[in-house]
């Protein structure tokens, strides 16, 4: 199953670290503009940080009318550069805002998961706010914690009944 | 220029003028940005004398080199003015989202001027200024003035500094509240914006500063970042994250510094009740929060509904403002503190200054300075905790006694007067930090000579030296060994490092970077910076260069409170402390002014200020560049 970058919204602190080393790693750049990840911070809400969720049927691939978008075999979507023109029908297709335009090179940038191994979630401060797992794996997690939850109630529910 | 926005918008809102003028790098490179940058223009351009509430003072709200790149640490702002609650320099710094997204919309500083005919708010977008009306805002409490704004701009990312009714009260203790409970809460800003009618300024940009060597820039801070170089100082290990700066509460506590009931103490035997470690068991702790591109996330938001509703949205308590609220006034019901602390940030007020009023309140009220006549049947016992929420509120709207300690206790000792100076926990008018100085000699000498008034943040010596070192600013185990880094020592090289460590804090409050997160609170070193700030500016500037001009900025800061009057005899600290400690491991120990006075001797020696006097010398102010201070103050008919 496709490993992508997915966030927790109940531990992530909106800090932003995963923006600036994006675009750090990526561009050598301080301009977070350019980062492939983005938080959205809603400050009394919470915060979430959003990139490619490597749609099973990627809108944005439909979308380009120049056919420069495409999927490989783990699910990152290519940008071919020299077809690209940063018309920007990809941005308007993709319903998670994972897609921006560069500001200098005027194509699209998606995030490519750093080859398997994604900086923003090696550098993410706070545990478990960003992993780089598989939706199973992210489902088994709140599975996990709910059941965990349950089984506490339970506990003491008996612990008081003796 | 590289690492500025490279201007200044100066907003008159007599007239509704609205100038941009050029940061040129020379002043930069003086000044810095934050506390240097506010010192010059409010040193050149307020009239000597003036009243603080009056259109004549000018509100500086001023972001450094520093403030935007992306490290931990990096997102401060400088708000300055003449004080209302002090009458000389004023200042505060908050952290948070609003530095950074103000210099993202165009400028370095914002210089606000003269009074709006009626309320407005400035609304500032990618170099567009908007003066706005805001007469429906007026009233309204701060976290709630922020969403409006946000909805009357149609930006929900703008980023908005605010005051509350306190503020609009001209409470000379009032805040400007920024974001989610960042605070610039010192020495009464919000007053300053309420006395102008103005109640918030909203920033919002996407302009992108320019900088010198972007590359190499961004090797060193990602390399710092891998390191978590802001969380490997002594003084916090992971503390700040579990319990916050409160881990601070058990520890004075246990080591017999914990300010407690107006000082007459310093351990509360309530302690366990209100303490930091209570609270992060408690689970009231809903969520924490930090700072743009901050690993250390020292902010926490609380949540309760029994026996007081506390909100969240205003609930984030630090360790100044919990000791203040509790041991200070004797309060050791947790809800109570949290509601007190809520209010203060609904309202727009300084917690500490708060605190400190209303302990001095219940000292007054015991002693029969003031009665139940005078609190309106309010019983200020020292730990009434029902009485204490209430009397936080009624200074906020100003209301019975109320308005009296919303004056500060300094005003409002002076008007009840039999005594009742005594009982007045201030230094210049600064209502004291929650820190015991019998304890701390250095402390002691930081509260006399802070250019604020009493002040712990602007030098701060014993505890955080006392085992550490800092040899690339000269504080190394020869030039002091270990014995005269002792809390209890009081003599010559105590006072020289307070300097190095007034000098150093002036640059921090410049740049303008988190106390939290350097050496040696925080893990950063100075060092580091300086890279930073070279490969910002292009700069060659050296830690010396540095130093000299943190120096420069005290100085001038100093030589703007002795326009206003202030000479040796106003660096002073209260009575009580001539009192010796009554328990604890300190027990005995006492501050007389024979010790003060000693200190005092050595400090301006070491400054190079006049020793009769306490004004800087004229030879110290050419060596500094500061030759045109030195030409006003004569000028004035003040000798240097």
């Amino acid at each position: 199953m496709r490993k992508l970058v997915v966030c927790d919204p109940d531990k992530c602190l909106g800090c932003q670290i995963c923006e600036f080393v994006c675009s750090a790693v990526k561009e050598k750049s301080l301009d977070s503009s350019l980062s492939r990840i983005h938080v959205v911070n809603f400050e009394n809400l919470g915060n979430v940080a959003m990139a490619c969720m490597l749609c099973e049927k990627p809108p944005c691939v439909t979308a380009c009318p120049r056919r420069a978008l495409h999927q490989n075999e783990e699910g990152v979507i290519q940008v071919d550069e020299t077809k690209c023109n940063g018309c920007g029908w990809c941005i308007i297709a993709c319903k998670f805002g994972a897609i921006t335009l560069h500001s200098k090179r005027r194509t699209v940038t998606i995030c490519d998961l750093c080859d398997g191994e994604p900086e923003c979630v090696k550098a993410c401060p706070f545990e478990g706010a960003l992993a780089y797992a598989t939706l199973e794996e992210v489902a088994h997690k709140f599975r996990r914690s709910t059941v965990v939850c349950i089984l506490q109630e339970l506990a003491d529910k008996s612990k008081r009944s003796v | 220029m590289f690492g500025y926005m490279g201007r200044i918008l100066r907003i008159n809102l007599t007239n509704e003028k609205v100038k941009e003028e050029p940061l040129e790098e020379e002043t930069a490179r003086k000044f810095i940005g934050g506390r240097g940058l506010g010192a010059k223009i409010l040193f050149d351009e307020l009239r000597p004398g003036i009243d603080p509430l009056s259109p004549e003072n000018k509100l500086v709200i001023a972001t450094g080199v520093v403030t935007g790149i992306p490290f931990a640490g990096n997102s401060c702002h400088s708000v300055m003015a003449k004080s209302p609650l002090t009458g000389i320099w004023g200042e505060s710094h908050a952290k948070g989202y609003f530095g950074p997204e103000m210099k993202h919309a165009g400028y370095d500083a914002i210089i606000v001027e003269g009074k709006a005919r009626k309320p407005v708010y400035i609304w500032i977008c990618d170099r567009r200024v908007e003066i706005r009306d805001a007469s429906n805002l007026w009233g309204k409490l701060t976290r709630e003035t922020q969403k409006l704004i946000k909805k009357d701009v149609k930006d929900e990312m703008a980023q908005v500094g605010c005051i509350g009714p306190a503020g609009e009260n001209l409470v000379r203790t009032a805040n400007v509240l920024f974001g989610f409970n960042h605070v610039a809460g010192r020495t009464g800003m919000g007053a300053v914006m309420g006395s102008k009618n103005l109640k918030a300024i909203a920033v919002s940009g996407t302009l992108k500063v320019r900088y010198a060597n972007e590359e190499k820039l961004v090797d060193i801070l990602l390399t710092k970042l891998n390191e978590k170089e802001a969380l490997k100082g002594p003084y916090w290990p992971d503390t700040l994250y579990k319990i916050g700066s409160l881990a601070d509460f058990s520890y004075w506590q246990i080591t017999g510094r914990l300010p407690t009931m107006n000082f007459r103490k310093c351990q509360f035997a309530g302690y366990e009740a209100v303490s930091g470690e209570t609270l992060a068991k408690s689970g009231y702790v809903i969520r924490h929060d930090t700072c743009p591109y901050c690993y250390v996330a020292c902010n926490r938001a609380v949540e309760i509904h029994y026996p007081y509703e506390v909100d969240p949205e205003y609930a984030t308590p630090e360790y100044e403002s919990l000791a203040a609220l509790s041991s200070l006034c004797m309060i050791d019901n947790m809800a109570a503190v949290l509601k007190a602390i809520e209010l203060c940030n609904k309202y727009g007020m300084d917690t500490i200054s708060t605190g400190v009023a209303v302990a001095f309140a219940m000292e007054c009220y015991e002693k029969g300075l003031i009665t139940e006549k005078d609190t309106e049947g309010l019983d200020l016992s020292w730990g009434n905790h029902e009485s204490f929420v209430q009397l936080v509120e009624k200074i906020a709207k100003r209301e019975g006694i109320g308005n009296l300690l919303a004056e500060g206790v300094k005003r409002a000792a002076e008007k009840i007067g039999k005594g009742a100076e005594e009982f007045a926990m201030h230094v210049k008018g600064l209502e004291l930090p929650m820190h015991e100085i019998r304890g701390m000699k250095g402390h002691g000498l930081a509260y006399a000579t802070s250019n604020r008034g009493a002040c712990h943040l602007q030098v701060e010596t014993d505890d955080l030296f006392e085992g550490n070192l800092c040899p690339e600013i000269g504080i190394d185990e020869k030039t002091f060994p270990r014995n005269t880094r002792d809390k209890l020592y009081a003599g010559p090289e105590k006072v020289k490092l307070n300097k190095i460590i007034g000098d150093l804090f002036a640059l921090f409050d410049s740049l303008v970077v988190c106390k939290w997160t350097v050496y040696p609170c925080g893990g950063t070193k100075i060092t580091t910076l300086t890279e930073i700030i070279n490969a910002a500016t292009g700069w060659n500037i050296t830690i010396n260069e540095l130093m000299k001009t943190g120096e420069r900025i005290f100085n001038l800061c100093r030589a703007f409170n002795v326009r206003e009057g202030i000479t040796r005899k106003d660096d002073m600290l209260p009575k009580r402390f001539t009192e010796p400690l009554m328990e604890g491991p300190y027990k005995g120990e006492t501050f007389t002014e024979e010790i003060l006075n000693k200190m005092l001797d050595y400090f301006y020696e070491f400054r190079g200020w006049n020793k009769q006097t306490g004004v800087p010398t004229r030879e110290k102010l050419e060596e500094l560049e500061l030759g045109y201070v030195a030409d006003q103050l004569e000028n004035l008919g003040i000798s240097c």
